[in-house]
């Protein structure tokens, strides 16, 4: 399943922002009208490292779809960074 | 079909346990269970006693890194807390598969000669599952300076 929001939230010891709903489905748009490009640069590169185009395509695919359930949590210095792929 | 569900049932026709047995064994995977490791223990079957354990699959990794102010020189304590899904990771080691072969020994000796006996190109995603099996909690201090540590904290869940 492709990643869909992210969740980003960022605290200060001064500051504290509202959890931030980021729509990853809105970056499809942008990307299917630009997949041509896209696509050339990913051949372009496979071809020059001799690796199979299709395979490296799947791979990143892949590893695209696996982002979803992904957590970082980061506190550090009093700050907090908290980021959820769903 | 689930291998661990085929197993219990093929033990069940076998009559090496019995329902009730079977029962609990098929409990013990269902999926609402967070905790890895399933159901272990002396079962009583039909022709005497056996040991049998069923795995529940880890969906996510986690990785918990501890670090007091003491050893980060930051003001509080420091704390990592990052969970990656299973997916992500066996996608991360067909990415390793992209590496050209040409810079497959190169690599391998720029890490052995960091002090990582690596071989990139014999991880594969089978040897990822095995080694998350036996992984289980894996806890590792990492002594830093004046005797401070940095506890770090690796488990599937």
């Amino acid at each position: 399943m492709t990643p869909n929001i992210a969740v980003v939230q960022i605290e200060t010891p001064h500051w504290r922002c509202i959890p931030l709903w980021i729509p990853l489905f809105l970056f499809w748009i942008p990307a299917i009208f630009l997949s041509p490009l896209i696509f050339l640069v990913i051949f372009g590169l496979a071809i020059a490292g001799k690796v199979d185009p299709w395979k490296a395509i799947a791979v990143l695919w892949n590893l695209i779809c696996s982002l979803p359930g992904t957590h970082v949590r980061v506190v550090a210095d009093g700050a907090k960074v908290y980021v959820r792929v769903l | 079909m689930n291998e661990n569900r085929r197993q219990i049932l093929e033990m069940l026709a076998a009559g090496k346990i019995n329902v009730d047995e079977a029962e609990r064994l098929l409990a013990a995977l269902e999926p609402d269970r967070t905790s890895v490791g399933g159901f272990t223990g002396t079962i009583a079957g039909a022709n005497g006693t056996k040991d049998t354990t069923v795995k529940t699959q880890a969906k996510y990794l986690r990785v918990l890194v501890e670090a007091d102010e003491s050893m980060t020189g930051m003001k509080g304590p420091t704390t990592v807390n990052v969970r990656v899904p299973m997916q992500l990771l066996r996608a991360g080691v067909r990415l390793a598969s992209l590496i050209p072969k040409q810079a497959h020994d190169q690599l391998d000796e720029a890490l052995s000669r960091h002090g990582v006996p690596l071989t990139l190109s014999q991880i594969k995603p089978e040897n990822l599952e095995e080694l998350v099996d036996h992984l289980e909690d894996l806890t590792v201090d990492v002594e830093g300076n004046e005797g401070h540590t940095v506890k770090v904290r690796v488990f599937s869940e």
